[in-house]
């Protein structure tokens, strides 16, 4: 091989991993420390504080979402089928609103949500950054296993497949 | 090689910066006129009625025209909503301005992307130099500016 021929497949290379890091880049973002969210107190809808610690221990999906984002709210239903479904084996979903705590509560009575829906407001958008989510859009997910550790986080909707190939395993 | 990977990255888009998917832009049609426009990228759309239009300095009177009409949708929580691909075009009227006069035009805007995300509440401002009456109409004088969370 000579040195034109190495040159050329260092670039095919360079580009690929690139690809491949765009690619893997929309599906799992870098995970990072659960740190803040497990120090994270935020009221419920009726204005109880809520810590996240409270669930450490549990396999826990932290769904960050809002009334006004459609595919937040079209994600939710297999949310709540989820949990009713491996609650009892130690799944916690745990939702944060970008939102308005009123709207929050007409919305989650209307759709009989299993969970609870924390209200996060704008400011948990922010945080939601420091995990990873860049450009601060919903819903972004954060899975964190039974020890702690970030096992996924994703911005776009969690699809059904994807929980019930995750959750099974991590329970 | 390379078309795989291609292909494999085209199939899972990143999404954009909001600011990108959704570029502001204005322009003075002349001292009294502004031409806003919202050019969007195919596949993301913004809702017509988050979107809100305001001139600095508040001092400057403006009217901003009724939006145009975007594509009606059910939204099984919000009811009937409008939604805008492509262009929008918004004409604000000014009043009391003198030419030569820097006046900020800011857009606030919510949209979302095909893919299934949504971006909060963005805020963009561009700053419009009013030219002399019927002078060609002129650029912006900065690119947009993204401003979160104001």
């Amino acid at each position: 091989m000579n040195r034109r021929q190495i040159l050329t497949a260092g670039w095919v290379a360079a580009l690929a991993a690139l690809c491949v890091g765009i690619y893997m880049g929309t599906r799992r973002e870098t995970p990072l420390d659960s740190a803040a969210l497990f120090a994270l107190s935020l009221p419920d809808a009726a204005g109880k504080e809520q810590s996240i610690s409270q669930w450490r221990g549990k396999v826990l999906v932290v769904n960050f979402w809002a009334t006004w984002c459609a595919p937040c709210r079209e994600e939710m239903p297999e949310f709540i089928k989820t949990q009713a479904r491996y609650g009892s084996q130690g799944l916690q979903f745990v939702g944060i609103a970008v939102d308005d705590a009123d709207k929050v509560a007409v919305f989650t009575k209307e759709l009989g949500l299993n969970y609870p829906a924390l209200i996060g407001g704008y400011g948990a958008v922010e945080l939601s950054k420091t995990l990873g989510n860049r450009f601060a859009a919903l819903p972004f997910s954060i899975v964190i296993d039974r020890q702690g550790h970030i096992f996924l986080t994703q911005l776009g909707p969690l699809k059904p497949d994807q929980l019930q190939a995750i959750i099974p395993k991590l329970l | 090689m390379l078309a795989v990977f291609g292909a494999v990255a085209a199939a899972q888009p990143l999404p954009l910066a909001p600011d990108k998917a959704f570029r502001f832009d204005a322009r003075a049609l002349n001292p009294q006129a502004i031409e806003a426009r919202f050019s969007i990228v195919d596949g993301y759309y913004l809702y017509r009625d988050r979107m809100h239009f305001s001139v600095e300095p508040a001092s400057v009177p403006a009217t901003v025209a009724t939006l145009p009409p975007g594509k009606t949708k059910e939204d099984p929580f919000f009811g009937r909503v409008e939604t805008y691909r492509g262009q929008v075009i918004i004409n604000i009227a000014l009043k009391d301005t003198v030419p030569g006069q820097k006046v900020v035009i800011v857009a606030e805007s919510q949209g979302c992307a095909d893919v299934g995300i949504c971006y909060p509440v963005q805020t963009q401002r561009v700053t419009v130099s009013l030219p002399a009456a019927n002078v060609a109409p002129t650029r912006p004088d900065q690119p947009p500016r993204k401003l979160w969370f104001e």
